[in-house]
């Protein structure tokens, strides 16, 4: 069967409630998607799998809202985009609770303001990713051997995400923009940023040679 | 650090990345049955409200005020232009031509020399009985 057009495929799962071809939509996006959770999660494949099936339950849900403005890879990635907005909310809070409880149990004799609090939690967030497991993934294959997830440990949240949509998705910035939200010069900010530091930590390691 | 020193430098820092992040922007990650998982996550759910019916309530409410106001319309015009009986006459027309048409035919029928062409004949049974009906049901099963 040829391949059919994405606003072919949603128009049938919108309208007919057509499962098959959502499924037809599903195995072609489902390797972008699940690199950029990958990329985010700095290479937990566990949750960047549970992050990306609930992208697409998502998409499915809410399919009759996409208008068409955008391509249906942009809207599907502003979905991902959200949901990992949210996991990372919901993760940050979770430490700001787990972090009140215990300095509840032990009563320190010193307390931490509430923003430390928080910012410390941002950062046990953070730290959580970069002691995972899967972090010193290599790309298989490359003959560089870099130690990507590393790399991108070092950079914010923000940046790693225009970063990763623009260099590994190949989004050009107007996208991307649509993807975050952000107005397009923070975006390019973020790049530029990003970039800097990505550039700095291979440089350290040689790769420019 | 001049602005052309600034520059060069971010060029070859965007060639670097592009030259390292290249590799992993290739990479395709297989499918290892993830789109059967998400597809039965779907499979339990309500198929999602068609977008004509997603509109919001407000909205719906107004398309069905409209709706009645074109019905209501409707059928006071067709009682003051007394519709029934145009719609009586029309149908007296349309049968009594009918009727008239098919008594001629019945009456020089036997006068009538058709021309059929076989292969024509062929070609429009082959239409009806074959074509026609694998269509239907090819478009019917991929709506479905």
């Amino acid at each position: 069967m040829a391949e059919k057009s994405d606003i072919e495929l949603v128009t049938r799962v919108a309208v007919m409630g057509n499962k098959q071809a959502f499924d037809q939509l599903v195995r072609k996006y489902q390797s972008p998607v699940r690199r950029f959770f990958l990329n985010l999660t700095l290479g937990d494949g566990q949750l960047s799998d549970d992050l990306a099936q609930d992208t697409f339950i998502k998409a499915y849900l809410n399919i009759g809202k996409f208008r068409g403005l955008s391509s249906f890879s942009t809207w599907l990635f502003r979905i991902a985009y959200n949901v990992h907005y949210d996991y990372r909310r919901k993760m940050r809070n979770e430490v700001v609770k787990m972090r009140n409880e215990e300095l509840e149990m032990r009563n320190d004799d010193c307390p931490t303001s509430a923003d430390g609090s928080a910012a410390s939690a941002y950062g046990s967030a953070d730290a959580a990713f970069s002691s995972n497991p899967h972090s010193s993934f290599l790309i298989p294959h490359s003959s560089f051997k870099i130690d990507f997830y590393q790399a991108l440990s070092l950079l914010k949240e923000e940046e790693r995400t225009c970063v990763t949509l623009q260099l590994i998705d190949g989004q050009p910035i107007d996208k991307i923009s649509n993807i975050t939200g952000m107005p397009q010069n923070t975006v390019k900010s973020h790049l530029r940023r990003g970039k800097e530091k990505l550039a700095d930590y291979l440089k350290r390691n040689g790769y420019d040679r | 650090m001049t602005d052309k020193d600034n520059l060069q430098t971010t060029f070859s820092d965007d060639r670097l990345l592009e030259h390292l992040f290249g590799e992993a922007a290739r990479q395709e990650i297989a499918d290892n049955g993830f789109s059967d998982r998400v597809m039965q996550r779907i499979a339990g759910m309500e198929a999602p409200a068609p977008s004509m019916v997603s509109c919001n309530a407000a909205t719906q409410r107004l398309t069905r005020l409209w709706t009645l106001f074109c019905v209501a319309v409707g059928a006071l015009l067709f009682y003051f232009v007394n519709g029934w009986e145009m719609l009586k006459g029309s149908l007296h027309v349309l049968f009594s031509s009918v009727a008239t048409s098919l008594e001629v035919f019945l009456t020089t029928a036997p006068t009538v020399e058709l021309r059929l062409n076989p292969v024509a004949v062929l070609l429009l049974l082959v239409f009806l009985l074959v074509v026609l009906p694998y269509q239907t049901y090819r478009r019917l099963s991929e709506a479905l």
